[in-house]
């Protein structure tokens, strides 16, 4: 937890504060989600409770929450309730591990007579050195909520919809990790901070033991991976179920998929587990390919020290920094979550048989692909070099 | 590590064990059993190991756990009933007991396995990659034809017989 | 010597011997195809951890390299086991392990 007691504090009201934030994100995506929708599709969307119809989801919310906590008489009642709990532990737990800005730094200061720090605060949950396997390990125990949910609801729409996500879930993680071993190989470790540090650079490589530089462009593995980038948003999209493989819940066969059975407060902690899988899904996209909290030529720990520092103290330059580098990070999060809300309202649903031949012929050949490509490139490049 | 994490996730694993062999319902078993993996998957974390926790979750709680809970809930619950067996019920108690008891007491004694109380450094994936990908290098390849045969053998075996 | 308050190698070895024990107690003792083989699987995690914590323990990288493959036959063998058990219940219509009974060679 921490050396003392005010370290243990911080660390214990930072953990609460990052799963607040994933909370929170919740009902502004829902309002963002309805009222694009809505110009998408000539209508106007929910505007008239509070400006912009922003207090609506408060209202939806109310309205949950007053729901009767209802449960059918077939249904299996520990592992009902079970189920939403399972959707919403691995995402806040993934979530966690993410790094979402530069790390506090404290100087020594004077506290009631005691004289405490200097301390470090990384702004993430918990710091762990395997970012990248500890995401996908706990990401893939998600299955289990969506299992459960229609097994014990005892419907016969629930459990198609559970069985149809399960193997989907299961196809697509397999080209969810392939995808990823280029940038692995790439960059060469498994560590979040690792690989914003490497990106955090200008465009560099090496070409047959000649160096080459842009300057102007940062060290992003995107402009290395595309294929990669676009296999693994892809195969994201289908780990999040949304649109168009939300064939788990596809309501011209399933009614509802595995929350048919559903309601009250219970579905809304469907829906943070989902829109926190979106989150987890446009952070991770946003570290792995688009440099992190970072903007290189413009924004960085450094350049932002350099303007600050002469103005304000250590501690309160550390803050400043830490907070421009997370809007920063908030920002691009919130183009990939934007891309996933357009990408539902554009796109139809694909058949069942599609979508498995998509994930196994298409998603599968290309990854294993990309990832070989990759090992063979970087092979040949560094040939002299070796 | 802390003793608190080990007694918790002991707790936790042997918890699960006990309800996966004793409990009616297949669908319970599995999922004391998934939660056995995952507490198996924190001792792994705990000691340092965490490339292979990080595997441990992917691969059994993630896949492995959930294709049986899959298979588990195709089959209709009301067939899967159990016959009672009881017979030679003392034999089998005895066994597992005695050979357990046997093991517990050989370890304190044995040389050349002695204990080790310092705790355990992370191991660097690293170096975990380099040993795998030069030593094992042929295990490694015929663990990839095997699963290949396994996945062949596995659509041949499943697939319907009028088709 | 086994104290409490200092975790050592032997505890996560005992810890492996009692689950190895349970599941294979498990297998001895239920009839359901399904069950025994997640004892089978329990058995397994049981060897990998005490693999696992020998290799931590000794720093010796071997023993997780090993807990690696038996990790990937396990998961060949759950695929294989699980496929075998959907065609006999396709077949005979119950998954229990009595069913073994009427095969004859």
């Amino acid at each position: 937890m921490g050396e003392d007691i005010f370290s243990s504090v911080i660390n214990t009201v930072k953990i609460v504060i990052i799963f607040l934030f994933m909370v929170h994100m919740v009902p502004l995506l829902v309002w963002v989600e309805r009222r694009a929708s809505a110009f998408m599709q000539n209508r106007f969307g929910p505007n008239r409770v509070g400006p912009f119809g922003l207090t609506q989801l408060l209202a939806d919310l109310v309205k949950f929450i007053f729901k009767e906590d209802f449960a059918s008489s077939k249904t299996n009642k520990f592992y009902f309730y079970l189920a939403p709990v399972l959707a919403i532990i691995p995402v806040a737990l993934a979530f966690g591990s993410l790094p979402l800005s530069s790390p506090i730094y404290i100087d020594s200061f004077q506290l009631f007579g005691y004289s405490l720090g200097p301390y470090l605060f990384e702004i993430r949950s918990f710091p762990m050195d395997v970012g990248i396997i500890f995401v996908f390990g706990v990401s893939s125990l998600a299955v289990y909520s969506l299992l459960l949910a229609g097994w014990s609801s005892g419907s016969k729409f629930s459990l198609l919809g559970a069985l149809r996500a399960s193997a989907q879930a299961i196809s697509y993680e397999l080209a969810l990790s392939l995808s990823l071993l280029g940038v692995l190989i790439l960059f060469n470790t498994f560590s979040f901070d690792q690989i914003i540090e490497m990106q955090n650079q200008s465009l560099n490589f090496q070409f047959f033991s000649k160096e080459i530089k842009i300057n102007f462009l940062p060290n992003w593995g995107i402009f290395y991976q595309p294929l990669g980038a676009l296999l693994l948003f892809v195969a994201l999209f289908a780990e999040a179920n949304r649109l168009p493989f939300d064939l788990p819940e596809a309501e011209a066969e399933l009614v509802a998929g595995y929350h048919t059975e559903y309601g009250g407060i219970k579905i809304i902690i469907f829906y943070m587990g989902e829109y926190g899988h979106m989150l987890v899904a446009s952070s991770l996209m946003v570290i792995l390919y688009f440099g992190g909290y970072n903007l290189y030529p413009l924004l960085n720990e450094e350049i932002l020290q350099s303007w600050l520092l002469p103005n304000f103290s250590l501690t309160a330059t550390s803050l400043l920094t830490s907070l421009i580098l997370f809007l920063c990070f908030f920002l691009k999060v919130l183009f990939f979550l934007w891309v996933f809300i357009w990408v539902r309202w554009t796109l139809p649903r694909f058949r069942y048989d599609q979508l498995m031949d998509l994930g196994w012929k298409t998603l599968l050949p290309w990854s294993l692909f990309n990832a070989i490509a990759t090992a063979v490139v970087i092979w040949l490049v560094n040939w002299g070099n070796a | 590590m802390t003793p608190f994490l080990f007694y918790t996730l002991s707790f936790l694993a042997l918890y699960g064990a006990l309800n996966t062999i004793f409990r009616k319902n297949p669908i319970t078993c599995a999922m004391h059993l998934a939660l056995t993996m995952v507490a198996l998957a924190g001792l792994f974390f705990n000691i340092g190991a965490y490339f292979i926790a990080g595997v441990q979750l992917v691969v059994y709680a993630g896949a492995v756990m959930v294709l049986f809970v899959m298979v588990v809930m195709l089959f209709d619950n009301k067939q899967t009933s159990e016959t009672k067996d009881n017979k030679h019920m003392a034999v089998k108690v005895f066994i597992s007991v005695f050979m357990l008891g046997i093991l517990s007491g050989v370890i304190p004694h044995s040389t050349g396995f002695t204990n080790k109380i310092v705790a355990p450094e992370v191991t660097p994936t690293k170096s975990l990659a380099t040993l795998l990908f030069s030593d094992y290098v042929l295990f490694f390849e015929w663990i990839g034809v095997l699963l290949m045969i396994v996945a062949v053998g596995v659509v041949l075996l499943s697939r319907s017989e009028d088709s | 010597m086994i104290t409490l308050a200092h975790i050592t190698l032997h505890h996560h070895i005992y810890l492996g011997l009692v689950l190895f024990f349970i599941g294979l107690f498990g297998v001895f003792y239920r009839k359901n195809i399904l069950v025994v083989l997640m004892c089978i699987e329990l058995m397994l995690n049981a060897v990998n951890l005490i693999l696992i914590a020998t290799s931590q323990y000794y720093a010796d990288l071997n023993g997780q390299i090993t807990a690696f493959f038996v990790m990937t036959i396990a998961s060949a063998e759950a695929g294989v086991g699980l496929a075998l058990a959907v065609q006999a219940y396709k077949r005979f219509k119950t998954i229990d392990t009595q069913l073994f009974n009427r095969f004859r060679g």
